[in-house]
């Protein structure tokens, strides 16, 4: 019979949806009831959950009250903040990159910080406005794959990656934050000119992109492409998961202030509106901490930025060895221009 | 004068419900779910003139939204037109022919669905890079799409009496004949229905635009926010969106025509009889075989090859346990609210055909090409300033489920609904009951198993949501495709594995449900 | 039954839009357990009168009254399920996800259970087909289908039963049958029924007033046999039943000149001199050549039904031929020559 079944299908459709969906409606119950009080502090993340998790963790400890994170993209996240406004729930903004904490401190919604937490840091690392910390760096470097071209082989500049003797031998990934940083600072400390011309010959010499870094180091390891430009702590990574002897490719450190050089740092805000400055001027001072220092550097494999910790992670040069240009970090949100320039490349 | 005096033909129905208003039982909530699905319009109106009408302007004027808006359509055309083939030729050799092993067929065809756009261009991209472009976002966008033309189709299919069919062939007509001239115009209303979800679906995708490096509206929406963190241009290219979106309604509306689709057959339909494939028996095989392995063997192939050589896999079936349980709960609570809010709307949409109708339904597609995460900055508007309370707690996230995705419900209702005679509704009518017990009892029944179809699909899509997921969800609550996203973004492929797996694997379950209710 | 069931429409018009009225005040009365059939050929406006009975549509103007209950007037529209009017439709439509026994008691909703039942049981012995309640929809034939329809209708008692063109889908070795049994069901419950047609034969056959419907207005309405024996113009002659239409002069007090010589009339001229002669092909008999008061012919053509047999023939003075109904056993064939006579009295239409 033919309605029946019909009848038992729907049945099982209603049963189906209707159990999990109580079942949600109850857990909502259990962890409603957001005071938002300032008693816990709430932070967004706009770096990994993956990353950064055992680290606000033991940040929770340190600052002795309740601390929920939301996770998301650093971008959006300061996105949503900024639609909150005053009504937002954030104590804190801990971002992937100085471009959002610098959009929402041009809007005014970050507290200033005091003199006693900016000064742990380098000038250059922090908010212009003095509203924002940076706390961790990356650097960019060029990755390359010895069994293709020696370390001496490998160009000191990215302006020379574009040479012919690297045609279709370059891979990177344009869409890639740090990689926009990159050419940002490009733009800055070379006008936009030489960039612009930089970017269509990485095009015209046939370089090859990827959807991300990690693409990009896997396409350097298998001899797809001889050079990657990459942040560096992705080969570390690497190294850490697969063990060194397993990983073919090696890493080379740009000399000369060239642009590819280019530190990016990640950092974190007080919202003024939050409610949860003081726990949340806890926790800055608590990633600015040795113990949260050490953190970046072991775990994450980036350069931390104070409490005079310096990197244990096998090979990684000196975070002082790094010759990388001086650009002010908080320039680097003219990124829109730098996207049009890259969509008129044809890159992205 | 001679002869036996007959009147042979019988006479032309007028439009039955020409001057029928809906009944206010279907009126009231219909209104409120339009609203609800206006209110990312509102949130777009307000950034999007926060800076006067001539900025927005100049935003829109530039002569990149030409290009974009060139470059959407390109790619919207391509996989609409990829998912139409694959969706009715499956629907077709699924439900009407002989083919060994139909319904599991059905059913792996409908598993595509669970694959979120980012994880195919990903799985397609990692293994051939240069892909990447307009033909690996079509490709990627085309895979996961095509269900949705497949599944109306299909339940469509099911529906015609197959004596027409018969009759076709009786007067001479082959069988591609047959199907292209009596099968396939039946078709039209749920292929198209299905189509404009799949247009709706490109135009809105980020994930494989984005992966696969093929500029569109949505990727320069995007920009726009995390570019210059600035809304005013973001909302105004929205904007574009929701006017591309009314036209692509309206067009689809057109392509309906005016021809009822009910059965006009004796009572009850007879099952159909299979079409013999005979020696094209192979050829449908390999074929079916074909679409299963790109669309669902491949990205699964491609998770498995991340937990073979990824050393981050780590089975915390716990963890994996518990962010099932919860994008389940979320999922169906999503998609409950969804159907029920979609109801109304999608009844009307089926039985009267005046403006308000045609209104009430335009506005339940209107924010549905809208980026998610323009849909959830909206919601984040709202809630802050009106519903406080509920700012970050699940009933918003549910909302927003219903916003993004009551076109999905709106559609598989008309088309059940359009499936049944609307005489049925008048006999109940004489039999005593009220427009509302008429719904309940004669309507939703008889139009339950398209509904429940409907509410399949958007608890898939539900499932697989990320970024309204994200903005909107309850402060430290976990989907399988946050996680999803979390793991990637950490490069911990193998770890990323497993949820992608179970949320697949939990899709198949709906999409067995859909694929079963063929008898 | 009483008086309570009489349906009176009144002045009903109605239009789509802007185009034609498909109604120009419709009138009918149908007394109470009277099966009345209104018959109408294609877009003459019967269905949407049904519809506005109803209560599906909403009439632009007029009066529906069941007894003295105003159903739709002025300002007045009794929702459907308030009119206490069954419907029968095209095909039966049945609900597909629900039994037979079901279908029936979908309208005995004020009953409990076990009444509920017993009306079932009833309904369904009344079209005969007792014992069939546990059966879906699909797996009765097209006849059962309609029966069980008919006991749908008539399960809450209501006072108006409507079918519309309710054996149009069944095969005419079928339709007979369950006409007649949905004749003696609807006399047994004694509701007043109206049966939508465009087939001149069901209405005559099943209805005890037939109700002619020509663009948007009742022609005529009259029992089946003066309908057909007194239809009021040469059109509704016609569409009701074969019919020979010969011009004729008015000759004396009660006699018509025509084709076939001189034909008595029914009624009186009434001042007419000359008009249209309306007869019945069974009012004509074929005679020998030379036989006395008959006209002589040509068989054009035989059409043998079983029962009887259809003889065209050609006479002169009359430039088609003419048809003559024949009983019994058939002697003529094609291209002889035949007398006609007339038997019986003959209208006249100016």
């Amino acid at each position: 019979m033919r309605r029946p079944s019909v009848r038992r299908m729907t049945a099982l459709v209603a049963a189906g949806l209707l159990l999990p969906a109580l079942a949600a409606c109850g857990s909502d119950d259990k962890d409603g009831g957001d005071d938002g009080s300032g008693s816990s502090l709430v932070i967004y993340s706009g770096r990994n959950e993956k990353l950064v998790k055992p680290l606000l963790d033991k940040l929770e400890k340190a600052v002795g009250t309740e601390v929920e994170v939301r996770y998301g993209d650093s971008a959006e996240l300061a996105a949503q903040i900024l639609e909150e406004g005053a009504r937002t729930k954030a104590g804190l903004f801990f971002s992937q990159d100085a471009g959002a904490l610098g959009a929402l401190s041009k809007e005014g919604m970050l507290r200033k910080l005091p003199a006693a937490t900016l000064d742990q840091v380098d000038e250059v690392y922090r908010g212009s406005d003095g509203d924002w910390v940076g706390l961790s760096g990356r650097v960019r470097v060029i990755a390359y794959n010895p069994d293709e071209v020696t370390e001496g082989e490998v160009p000191d500049s990215v302006f020379d990656v574009v040479k012919p003797e690297w045609k279709g031998k370059v891979g990177f990934a344009p869409t890639n934050a740090s990689f926009q940083a990159f050419v940002t600072g490009m733009r800055v400390l070379k006008g936009d000119d030489t960039t612009r011309q930089w970017l269509e010959d990485l095009k015209a010499n046939g370089s090859k992109t990827y959807a991300h870094n990690l693409a990009t180091l896997d396409a350097v390891e298998a001899g797809e492409v001889s050079l990657g430009l990459v942040n560096h702590y992705y080969w570390y990574e690497r190294v850490a998961e697969k063990g060194e002897d397993k990983v073919n490719s090696k890493l080379h450190f740009l000399p000369g202030k060239d642009p590819g050089a280019l530190i990016n740092v990640a950092g974190a805000g007080i919202l003024k509106d939050g409610g949860q400055s003081e726990t949340a001027q806890k926790a800055v001072d608590y990633l600015l901490s040795k113990d949260a220092q050490t953190y970046f550097a072991d775990t994450t494999k980036e350069y931390p930025l104070a409490a005079g910790v310096t990197s244990t992670v096998e090979g990684l040069p000196p975070f002082e060895s790094l010759q990388s240009p001086d650009i002010d970090l908080g320039r680097l949100e003219s990124l829109q221009e730098t996207l049009a320039m890259l969509q008129d490349a044809g890159l992205v | 004068m001679a002869g036996r005096t007959r009147t042979p033909s019988r006479p032309p129905r007028k439009p039955r419900t020409a001057d029928s208003r809906p009944p206010l039982v279907l009126l009231v909530p219909a209104c409120v779910a339009a609203l609800f699905a206006l209110l990312p319009l509102g949130y777009l109106a307000v950034r999007a003139l926060e800076r006067g009408p001539a900025f927005a302007w100049d935003v829109v004027a530039d002569k990149r939204t030409l290009d974009l808006l060139g470059r959407s359509l390109g790619l919207t055309v391509a996989v609409v037109a990829a998912c139409l083939v694959l969706g009715i030729s499956l629907a077709w050799l699924t439900v009407r022919t002989a083919l060994p092993g139909a319904r599991a067929w059905s059913v792996l065809a409908t598993l595509p669905l669970a694959v979120p756009s980012y994880v195919a261009a990903f799985a397609w991209l990692s293994a051939e890079p240069d892909l990447a472009g307009f033909g690996g976002a079509a490709l990627a966008l085309t895979l996961v799409s095509f269900p949705y033309v497949q599944l109306p189709v299909a339940a469509a299919l099911r529906g015609i009496d197959p004596a027409q069919e018969e009759a076709a062939r009786s007067l001479g007509h082959g069988p591609l004949r047959t199907f292209l001239r009596v099968t396939l115009p039946q078709l039209r209303p749920a292929a198209a229905g299905g189509a404009l979800l799949v247009a709706l679906y490109v135009l809105s995708d980020f994930g494989a635009v984005s992966l696969m490096r093929y500029d569109t509206f949505t990727r320069a929406i995007h920009t726009s926010y995390r570019a210059s963190f600035d809304r005013t241009p973001a909302a105004a290219l929205s904007v574009v969106l929701v006017v591309m979106t009314v036209a692509l309604v309206a067009a689809e509306a057109r392509t309906r025509g005016r021809a009822g689709h009910a059965r006009t057959g004796t009572g009850t339909a007879r099952p159909a009889v299979p079409f013999a494939l005979g020696r094209w028996r192979t050829l449908a095989l390999l074929w079916c075989a074909a679409v299963v392995a790109v669309a669902v063997a491949f990205p699964l192939g491609t998770l498995g090859y991340w937990l073979a050589v990824g050393s981050s896999a780590t089975w915390d079936l716990g963890g994996l346990a518990e962010t099932a349980w919860a994008t389940l709960g979320v999922a169906a609570a999503g998609a409950g609210l969804t159907t029920v809010l979609a109801l109304p709307v999608g009844v009307i949409a089926a039985r009267h055909r005046g403006r308000g109708a045609r209104l009430l339904e335009q506005a339940a597609y209107a924010g549905h090409a809208l980026p998610g995460i323009t849909v959830a900055l909206a919601l984040v508007f709202f809630a802050v300033r009106y519903a406080y309370p509920l700012y970050q707690q699940l009933p918003l996230l549910i909302c927003a489920y219903a916003v993004l995705f009551l076109p999905v419900a709106v559609a598989a209702t008309r088309a059940a609904v359009l499936q049944s005679a609307p005489v049925m509704e008048d006999v109940a009518r004489s039999l005593g009951r009220r427009p509302w017990q008429v719904l309940r009892e004669v309507t939703v029944p008889l139009a339950a198993p398209g509904v429940a179809a409907g509410a399949a699909l958007t608890f898939v899509v539900c499932m697989k949501e990320l970024p309204a997921t994200l903005l909107l969800r309850p402060t430290g609550m976990d989907t399988l495709a946050t996680r999803l996203w979390t793991e990637t973004g950490a490069g911990s492929f193998a770890a990323a594995a497993p949820y992608a797996a179970v949320l697949i694997l939990l899709a198949a379950v709906p999409s067995y449900l859909l694929g079963r209710h063929r008898t | 039954m009483n008086d309570m069931n009489a349906l009176h429409v009144e002045g009903l018009t109605k239009s789509y839009g802007a185009g034609e009225p498909i109604l120009r005040g419709l009138e009918l009365t149908v007394p109470a357990g009277a099966l009345a059939a209104v018959l109408g050929p294609s877009g003459c406006g019967k269905t949407t009168m049904l519809r506005i009975v109803a209560g599906f549509l909403r009439a632009d103007e007029g009066t529906v009254r069941l007894g003295d209950r105003l159903l739709s007037g002025p300002g007045v529209h009794l929702p459907p399920e308030r009119r206490r009017i069954g419907i029968v439709p095209q095909e039966g439509a049945l609900f597909p996800h629900l039994s037979v026994a079901r279908n029936v008691a979908f309208g005995l909703t004020g009953a409990d259970r076990s009444e509920r039942r017993r009306v079932t049981d009833e309904m369904l012995e009344l079209v005969g087909l007792a014992g069939y309640g546990d059966r879906m929809p699909h797996e009765l034939s097209g006849g059962q289908q309609q029966r069980v329809a008919l006991a749908r209708a008539l399960a809450p008692r209501p006072g108006l039963v409507l079918l519309d063109e309710p054996f149009n889908a069944l095969d005419s070795a079928l339709r007979a049958g369950v006409r007649a049994d949905v004749r003696s069901a609807l006399r047994a419950t004694g509701a007043t029924a109206v049966l939508v047609t465009h087939d001149q034969q069901e209405a005559l056959s099943t209805a005890d007033l037939v109700a002619v419907v020509r663009d948007g207005r009742v022609a005529q309405c009259a029992t089946p046999q003066d309908l057909y024996r007194r239809p009021a113009d040469p059109w509704i002659a016609g569409f009701v039943g074969d019919a020979v239409l010969l011009p004729g002069t008015v000759e004396g007090a009660g006699t018509a000149l025509t084709a076939l010589g001189a034909v008595p009339l029914a009624a009186p001229p009434d001042g007419l001199r000359a008009g249209t002669v309306l007869l019945r092909p069974e009012q004509l008999r074929l005679t020998d050549t030379d036989s006395d008061g008959s006209v002589r012919g040509t068989v054009t053509d035989v059409s043998y039904y079983g029962h009887d047999a259809m003889v065209t023939v050609a006479v002169q003075g009359h430039d088609t031929p003419v048809g003559i109904r024949v009983a019994g056993p058939l002697s003529v064939r094609p291209g002889e020559e035949t007398g006609v006579r007339v038997v019986g009295e003959a209208g006249l239409h100016p």
